[in-house]
This record gives structure tokens, C-alpha cells and sequence, in this order.
């Protein structure tokens, strides 16, 4: 094809004119750089003003959720790790499709094992599947069918769950992932499928809902201490310790007298 | 008429399209510097009932090896800007380049809604903001390759 009138005219501009798209593209980068630079500097106090934020609201969440002892009690017996009698309850309503919940798995999953000796100190995990995650009520019913098997069959599945998030939430085939993993930790394959579509485990689900809707739960992971909502920026190894402490503290003093220890237990309740 | 003023690389040498692709490109460029900050500065928040912009950036799907996705984003943009800005100019090949680099941000892109929508099922509006930007710019380079192959037949 012979060069055209356009094509000729194209080689004469950029001739012509070669240095100013570059000039025009270097004045964008310094632009970009510059302000990029300094938004950045001016969007940095943020998470500091976050960071300050949680001693802010620590106050606020001294009370505890004001129907925390009448909420409807969730599934029974609960998920639960440590002893039924200990003095702090940590409550975790958790979301199995949700990314913030696979994230805080290890951390409650280190802090379950560093105070597993502590005989007032104790886990229960709530199912709170949110609606915007298709296969987030199947894994909780998953985690139930397991937990059918038995409490630590609950806990390894509820492990698996967390800890291939990244597969199976992206999968078509989830419910076949299930079923591996029940394989892996040693389930009764065939009443887990079972008890998958059965009644039991999906009714436990339910009542730990009816639980977190109660409580007005709005996000997930939602982690309470003795009924005092820890702010999700504070669910880390440190910040958990210090809650924790502070709780097992305070119930350590007024244990000194009976009435105050009695009034305690019932609130946990 | 306007026929004539479509025309890439009208007499001053400088062809509308890539122009205005240019800047699309830096709106989109400015959005994912923005949000490459957003990422960098925000906390992580849970998963919420009401769902936004934090719950997309602080998704496991927002970075790439510890880069966030953002931040190719606006290395996209700018190559992008770069490439139609030499096109205005009259540098044909660079409009192929950008052709063919914003046809596969829009695959790409398709695949990011696909996993807002599906996946993580929050929407975050900066993020789409540049999906809006990436189609712009594929649609600016098919028009341009429509305008010319209509007039040369």
C-alpha cells in the first residue's frame, strides 16, 4: 500500500514536534509522582488517627452489648474450647467465606493455644454466615456436620475451612472440597454428606444467627470478650492478650467475694 | 462533516482519538494512584453487611505478591497515557501498543468486577470508576480501528 497523504503528514509531525509528547509525558510523571507523594503524606495520620481510635473506643465498649445475657443462647451445646466454667468467654462470630475471618484465624487460633492451660479463659465459635457470600452457609453447615462427629472434628474442619478459603470460595465444585476435607481429617465420609442435607447441623447454624442478629452483629469477624465487641483493629495477637488480661484481671479481684463472682459467672452466661 | 474532524491525524498532525484517550488514560491514572494510596494507608476492616470500598482493597485479591493491584494499575495507566499521547503525535505503532495493552486491561478488568461481584461481593465505585475508564479506552481504540477501516473501503 502506497504511503497516503496522512501517513506522509504523521512522518513530518514527528519530525517536527518528537520532543513535546515526550515533554508531555514527563510533566504527567512529575505530576503524579509529586501529588501521589503528597496525598500520601496527607492520607498517612489516617491509620494513625485508626490506631488511636480503638483506645477511643475501649471506653465505649466497657459495657457490654446491653442484651448480651438475653440474646437467644445460639446452638447447644457451642463450639466451644476450654473449660464451661472459666471466667472470660471469647466469642467469635465468624464468617467462613470471609476473607477478614481467614485472616483472624491464626491469631485466635494462637491465642486459643496460649491460654489453652488457662482454665478461666474460653472460645466459642458462632457461626454468622452474611448473605452477600453464596457458599458461606454451606461451609457452616459443613463445620457443624463435622462438629456432629465430634468437637474436634468441628475445630479441624472449621481449620480446614479457614485455611483453604482461597480455594474452595472460588470454586464451583466447593461441596466436592468438602468432602475432602472430611476425608483429611478422618470423618465418617458418608454421614458427613449426610448430615450435609439433614437437619442437625443447619439448625445449629440457624440458632447461631439468631444469636448474632440479636446481638446486632453487623460484620464478620465480630469477637467478643465477656460480651464486649473488641474492635476488629485490636483482633491481633497483642491487642487480644490485653483484652483477655484485663478481663482475667478483673474477674480475679471481685472472685474475693461470692456474690460478685456469682453475678460475673451469670453475665457470661 | 464531523467525518473529517475524526479523521486520525487531521492537519495539525494530531488525531482526536488518541488524544482523548490520553485523557481517559490519566483520569485513570490519577483513580488508581488514588486508590494505590487508599490501599497503602487503609486498615483492614471485617467483612461487613454493608460492604464498600475497604472490603475490596483489603481483600486477599488486592495484591499481587505484596504489591497491590492498584499500584499496576497506574503502571498500566501510565503506559497507557504514554503510548496514546505518542499516538496523538502520530506514532502509529504506539497506538497498536496501546490497542493491544488496553485490550488486555479490559480482560483483566472484566475478570476484577467478576470477582467484586461474585467473590468478594462488595463493590468498591473507585475500582469501577476504573473499569469504567479501561472500557473507555478499549472502546476509543475499536472505534478507531472501525473509523479506519470504513474509510479505506
Amino acid at each position: 500500500m502506497p504511503l497516503n497523504r496522512k501517513t506522509i503528514e504523521m512522518k513530518e509531525s514527528k519530525k517536527g514536534s518528537s520532543g513535546i509528547p515526550v515533554a508531555i509525558i514527563i510533566l504527567v510523571l512529575a505530576v503524579v509522582v509529586i501529588g501521589g507523594y503528597l496525598f500520601y503524606q496527607r492520607s498517612k495520620p489516617a491509620p494513625k488517627a485508626n490506631t488511636a481510635s480503638p483506645t477511643n473506643t475501649t471506653a465505649a465498649n466497657q459495657r457490654p452489648q446491653p442484651n448480651y445475657a438475653t440474646a437467644p443462647p445460639g446452638a447447644q451445646p457451642p463450639n466451644t474450647l476450654g473449660s464451661p466454667t472459666a471466667t472470660v468467654t471469647i466469642e467469635e462470630f465468624a464468617d467462613f467465606q470471609c476473607g477478614s475471618c481467614a485472616a483472624a484465624h491464626p491469631v485466635l487460633k494462637e491465642i486459643n493455644s496460649a491460654y489453652a492451660g488457662n482454665k478461666n479463659v474460653r472460645f466459642v465459635f458462632r457461626n454468622f454466615p452474611l448473605q452477600m457470600h453464596d457458599k458461606a452457609y454451606d461451609a457452616a453447615v459443613a463445620a457443624e456436620s463435622a462438629g456432629l462427629q465430634g468437637t474436634s472434628k468441628f475445630w479441624q474442619m472449621q481449620d480446614q475451612l479457614f485455611t483453604n478459603q482461597h480455594v474452595w470460595s472460588v470454586s464451583t465444585s466447593y461441596r466436592d472440597l468438602f468432602l475432602e476435607y472430611a476425608q483429611k481429617i478422618g470423618l465418617d465420609v458418608e454421614k458427613f454428606k449426610a448430615d450435609m442435607s439433614g437437619m442437625q447441623a443447619k439448625s445449629r447454624v440457624d440458632q447461631d444467627m439468631a444469636r448474632g442478629r440479636a446481638l446486632a452483629i453487623s460484620s464478620t469477624p465480630t469477637v467478643m470478650v465477656n460480651g464486649r465487641v473488641v474492635p476488629y483493629a485490636e483482633v491481633t495477637s497483642a491487642g487480644m492478650r490485653r483484652v483477655i488480661d484485663a478481663e482475667l484481671q478483673a474477674a480475679a479481684q471481685p472472685a474475693q467475694t461470692a456474690a460478685s463472682t456469682n453475678n460475673s459467672r451469670s453475665n457470661l452466661r | 462533516m464531523s467525518d473529517e474532524e475524526v479523521q486520525p491525524g487531521g492537519s495539525d498532525g494530531i488525531a482526536w482519538i488518541p488524544v482523548l484517550a490520553a485523557i481517559v488514560a490519566a483520569i485513570g491514572l490519577a483513580d488508581s494512584v488514588y486508590l494505590t494510596i487508599h490501599h497503602l494507608t487503609a486498615v483492614p476492616v471485617p467483612c461487613s453487611i454493608i460492604s464498600g470500598c475497604e472490603t475490596v482493597l483489603t481483600s486477599q485479591y488486592a495484591e499481587i505478591g505484596g504489591i497491590p493491584l492498584a499500584a499496576f494499575g497506574a503502571l498500566a495507566y501510565f503506559l497507557a497515557f504514554s503510548f496514546a499521547i505518542l499516538a496523538a503525535f502520530g506514532n502509529r505503532t504506539m497506538w497498536t501498543v496501546f490497542g493491544l495493552q488496553v485490550t488486555l486491561m479490559a480482560i483483566f478488568t472484566a475478570w476484577l468486577i467478576y470477582l467484586q461481584a461474585f467473590v468478594i461481593g462488595a463493590f468498591c465505585q473507585f475500582c469501577l470508576l476504573s473499569a469504567l475508564t479501561t472500557f473507555t479506552l478499549f472502546s476509543l481504540f475499536v472505534v478507531s480501528k472501525l473509523r479506519r477501516s470504513g474509510k479505506l473501503h
